[in-house]
């Protein structure tokens, strides 16, 4: 505190003068822009849309939730902003004030121009020539954002008749075909006539896009986009708006909770917190020279698929305030390492963070008085005090030595396909796990990752259902699930595997505290009350979580720590192996990187194994030893994680990896990318030869003689080379990839 | 979609089959005119009371069994649902019976549905302010008062009219007035004046079922993700909401549509009996007080119909508002 001060009066008494001539020049620049921006002046090289001091207010029965404080930002034709936070950070709300679509209960104040019109004040009807026509947005949810009663072709049209009501019918028809083939649909006519259930998340999402584009828009919103598809499919959708944004030159705002999405698009990055931006800049100066702890660390908190060198994650403890009461100080000081008593005073405002320079760095801004101290290359896990990488007892003894503590031998799974009301034919297999092989070992952490619809959670369901007349063997502990005929075999193997779920919230009873969801399994071991009393304490304090919460109802934790309760229900009865279903996915990314590194560091201090099933890669490769893809019930390739990562063998497991962003603008804009071209397949035609031919880009280049054995023989697994702990599947490992499904995108 | 309705229609008639059998089968054992019959004076002679049951195809001294079989191979083969103790041919009493019942409920369904739909949109649209406010407390309000309750205030608010008109404007029973001399307008408007207050009292009840089911429904969707999305493609709220949230809105209102059909007709004998129309409702009840086998059976399969049709009615309706089930 001391320090600061002195530190900060030194510098006022050399720089007060050269401050004030900055001021004055600033200050001067300033009101010219605010004076034009108020007359409604608008010359084709101004911003598009222009948002100055936003603010929403709604009223709740607690209080008056000032979501959004005091956005600003411009947007310049043909531009991208990245709109960062995480969630409740007021980054959905400023984009639906835009749009005038928040319910009429909202205070809304400030300023919002589009092409100098003030949107702001206008009533529904007058906002309905702007939205749709120059102003388009695309949802999130693809899956309940279409009106599930109306064709997709009447959807789009819908948006052409409202602003252009003399079109004439064939017009629009062919528009909107034109629209549905410039997303990627294909047989565009025919689709017209689909209804929303007929088309997968990922092709929804497309329609949705084609709607907003449909009138050429000069600003186009999209919230969270890809949030709710998968990472082929996000590469694909994310393609679909880089051309949307191509085909009509529109700006295009961009809002997500994913460092990664925006660094390969954006032009410009806001990073908002408790509803007010907290730095802004150009997406070099965010990612590479964050000026403000919470940027940075959300920067830290993000794993990253291709890195090879294990770092720790860098959580940031606690919850965003909340904003019915309005904050004295800097909103994020209860959060921030370096917060000291003059960060409370008073919130800082947003101002230009190399104060020393002129003009030209005035886009990059941060909120934050400490804004100096960050400048010099500042070590972000230093401030942070990140903790140091766990070691396991397990890691120093080589992998064929150690005990396996699970082991799939064949496993399958079929569901048949039935058709008829009465009398149920047969008319064909879904092969949801197909022949599943693979051991895991004490201390060590083996992943499966695919699309959603590849078997991932069918193969978790089948090694928890553990019983006799199962195909194929399942061995946990030495316990095989072929001699499990009775319930206290399968008693015994609970003791050894248990499982932490997707959804924290939906995982805990509302009406249990904390003290009976953990001692619930205790009970079941028939422990006495004095043991599961401090059997309970040590689980508290094992997972991070204060004693005293021992007592609160599941409303009354952070999802971060419902999450961490979970984990330690898990761990109650000493298991050796713990299964991990998707732990972190419903998490920020903040509260995201310190459950990673609590498992972590469980895992080596506890000696434990993991089964972990994860749609993102970038986790996976942070937290796992091995891996293992898997597509449409099979394995097509599995190793060791750096192994396969790096060096990545099977077809599909580039194509998976090329399609994850990595936070990294520089890198992303020179990345090579393999979009896939569709979904994976219906299980129901799977091919008699490689299951993956159908998308697979080494399979699109080959020449037709070559393509034949693909088409009839199913290739097996084999070991990609004798040091490396790597199979795969494939015939043409090092195979040509088809030029059409390379893409990479050389951004200004 | 003919297909899909003809497959519902035939599984419909198997149910009907099958409620009438099993309906026939318990009437047939349980009932016991012949008790009845003991009443009358001056007292007939079991033997008497066998013989006339006997030529009016009532044996009581056959199987239950065998008196099903006579009575399936009556309706099938001839079309014969047989007599009544009494002597009466059910066929010809069942049709004056449908007729006076379609006449009393048809014209108040149709209001019912038309008001209670359009109320629902009315005030989801307007949630939480008066007319909301109004409509809805009323609508839980008919909830809790007893129909027949209902009936009779709506009876005497008509005499009262009557009264302070000094004119007899309404008819609070009874179908037609006996022995009218007229034209057909004098006839007509002898019926509007019967017609009048049983079908304002029916109406009024029935109607808030509806308002409250739609008022939801709506409201789970004025919010939803794709009223928006069309809101973002330059629709207003408004616009928005008819096109978009009120179809949708309507799917699960259909269905339910299909199952109060049956129950406001076959269970109507309530308004039957207060407004002193008799039809298939009061039949139902009446023909157990009179131990009536046949009638007893043959309102039970008028029940059933209703009861198909409606459900036919409902998926017609489904599958007209919601593509979905359109498949196959």
């Amino acid at each position: 505190m001391s320090r600061d001060t002195t530190a900060n009066s030194g510098r006022t008494a050399d720089g007060t003068a050269a401050r004030r001539a900055e001021n004055r020049a600033e200050n001067t620049a300033e009101d010219t822009a605010e004076r034009l921006h108020v007359a409604g002046l608008h010359a084709p090289t101004d911003a598009v849309l222009s948002v100055r001091d936003l603010s929403v207010r709604f009223n709740t029965e607690n209080g008056v939730l000032h979501a959004v404080r005091g956005v600003d930002f411009e947007l310049l034709p043909g531009k991208t902003l990245g709109i960062v936070g995480e969630s409740g950070s007021g980054k959905s709300v400023t984009a639906l004030a835009i749009m005038g679509l928040l319910p009429s209960t909202a205070e809304i104040t400030g300023s919002v121009r589009l092409l100098g019109t003030e949107l702001l004040g206008l009533s529904d009807k007058a906002m309905c020539k702007h939205r749709g026509n120059e102003i388009a947005m695309v949802f999130q949810d693809p899956l309940s954002s279409l009106t599930p009663v109306y064709t997709v072709g009447s959807q789009i049209i819908e948006a052409l008749t409202v602003h252009n009501p003399t079109m004439s019918k064939q017009a629009k028809e062919a528009r909107a075909v034109e629209l549905l083939a410039l997303v990627g649909i294909p047989s565009p006519r025919d689709r017209l006539k689909a209804f929303p259930h007929e088309f997968s998340g990922g092709m929804r999402q497309r329609v949705l896009t084609a709607m907003a584009i449909a009138n050429n828009p000069r600003v186009l919103i999209a919230d969270e986009p890809t949030t709710a598809l998968d990472v082929t499919i996000q590469a694909q959708v994310l393609e679909v708006l880089h051309t949307a944004q191509e085909e009509t030159g529109a700006a295009l705002v961009m809002i997500t909770h994913d460092l990664g999405v925006v660094a390969g698009m954006a032009d410009d990055i806001m990073v908002m917190y408790a509803g007010k931006p907290v730095e802004t800049g150009t997406v070099d100066d965010i990612y590479y020279t964050p000026r403000m702890p919470y940027t940075m660390g959300l920067l830290g908190a993000v794993p990253r698929v291709d890195a090879a060198e294990k770092i720790s994650l860098i959580p940031i403890e606690g919850i965003p305030p909340n904003l019915i009461r309005t904050p004295t100080g800097c909103s994020f000081a209860p959060r921030c390492p370096l917060a000291s008593d003059a960060c409370l005073a008073a919130e800082p405002a947003l101002r230009p963070v190399r104060a020393s320079e002129k003009h030209g760095d005035e886009a990059h801004r941060a909120a934050c008085i400490k804004t100096e101290l960050l400048e010099t290359e500042a070590d972000v896990h230093e401030i942070f005090s990140a903790p140091s990488v766990p070691v396991s007892r397990f890691d120093a003894i080589p992998r064929h030595e150690r005990k396996p503590v699970l082991e799939l031998k064949d496993v399958k799974k079929h569901f048949p396909l039935q058709k008829g009301a009465l009398i149920k034919r047969r008319i064909g297999t879904v092969r949801a796990v197909d022949g599943l092989s693979f051991d895991i070992r004490e201390g060590e952490c083996f992943s499966i990752v695919g699309e959603s619809g590849c078997g991932k959670t069918t193969t978790l369901l089948e090694i928890m259902e553990f019983r006799p007349d199962q195909d194929g063997e399942v061995i946990i502990g030495g316990l095989s699930n072929k001699a499990a005929a009775d319930g206290k075999a399968r008693g015994a193997m609970r003791k050894e595997l248990q499982m932490v779920f997707q959804d924290p919230t939906g995982a805990l009873d509302p009406r249990f505290t904390v003290y009976e969801v953990l001692s619930e399994p205790l009970e079941n071991l028939g422990l006495a009350r004095p043991a599961i009393r401090k059997r309970i304490m040590e689980l508290m304090e094992l997972v991070g979580l204060p004693p005293v919460h021992v007592n609160r109802f599941p409303n009354q934790l952070s999802g971060g720590q419902r999450q961490r309760v979970g984990i330690a229900r898990a761990l109650a009865v000493n298991p050796k192996l713990v299964v991990l279903d998707e732990p972190v996915s419903a998490l920020d990314v903040s509260v995201q990187a310190g459950v990673i590194n609590l498992l972590d560091q469980l895992r080596a201090e506890l000696g434990l194994s993991y089964l972990l099933v994860a749609h993102d890669l970038s986790v996976v490769r942070h937290i796992s030893n091995r891996v293992a893809v898997m597509y449409l019930g099979k394995i097509v390739e599995i190793g060791d994680v750096d192994s396969v990562f790096d060096n990545p063998r099977h077809p599909y497991t580039r194509a998976l990896l090329s399609a994850i962003p990595v936070p990294d603008p520089r890198l992303e804009r020179t990345r090579e990318r393999i979009i896939l071209k569709g979904e994976l397949p219906s299980p129901l035609d799977a091919p008699v030869g490689c299951n993956f031919a159908s998308r697979c880009p080494v399979f699109a280049a080959l020449p037709p003689a070559k393509q034949e054995k693909c088409l009839t023989v199913e290739p097996a697994l084999e070991p990609a080379g004798a040091p490396r702990d790597q199979q795969f599947a494939c015939f043409y490992p090092d195979g040509e990839l088809d030029a059409e499904l390379l893409v990479v995108h050389e951004t200004s | 979609m003919l297909r899909y309705l003809t497959k519902r229609a035939i599984t419909y008639v198997v149910m009907i089959f099958l409620t009438t059998s099993a309906g026939y089968l318990l009437a047939v054992s349980t009932l016991q005119p012949a008790l009845l019959e003991q009443e009358r004076i001056p007292r007939p002679t079991p033997e008497q009371v066998a013989n006339s049951f006997r030529l009016k195809g009532l044996d009581p001294a056959l199987s239950p069994w065998e008196r099903y079989v006579d009575w399936l191979t009556g309706v099938l083969t001839r079309w014969d649902w047989g007599r009544s103790p009494d002597g009466a041919y059910i066929n010809a009493e069942f049709g004056d019976r449908v007729l006076i019942s379609t006449r009393l409920f048809l014209a108040s369904i149709i209001l019912t549905l038309i008001i209670g739909v359009a109320l629902g949109v009315y005030t989801a649209a307007r949630q939480y302010k008066a007319p909301d406010r109004v409509i809805t407390s009323y609508s839980y309000l008919m909830y809790i008062v007893p129909a027949p309750i209902a009936y009779f205030l709506v009876q005497l608010g008509a005499i009262s009219i009557n009264e302070t008109v000094g004119e007899r404007i309404f008819f609070v029973t009874g179908t037609s007035t006996p022995g009218l001399e007229g034209d057909g307008w004098a006839q007509f408007g002898d019926m509007l004046a019967h017609y009048a207050v049983p079908t304002f009292a029916i109406t009024i009840v029935g109607w808030g079922a509806y308002q409250i089911a739609q008022r939801q429904y709506l409201l789970d969707n004025v919010n939803a993700d794709f009223v928006r999305t069309a809101r973002a493609k330059g629709l207003t709220r408004n616009q928005a909401i008819s096109r978009h949230a009120l179809r949708v809105s309507f799917i699960p209102v259909a269905q339910s549509i299909a199952f109060t059909i049956p129950a406001i007709f076959a269970g109507g004998f309530f308004a039957e009996k207060i407004f002193a129309w008799h039809g298939i409702g009061s039949w139902s009840i009446d023909s157990i007080a009179q131990q009536d086998v046949n009638a007893a059976t043959a309102t039970l399969a008028y029940g059933s119909l209703i009861f198909a049709i409606g459900a036919i009615l409902a998926d017609l309706a489904t599958a007209l508002v919601d593509p979905r089930v359109r498949v196959q």
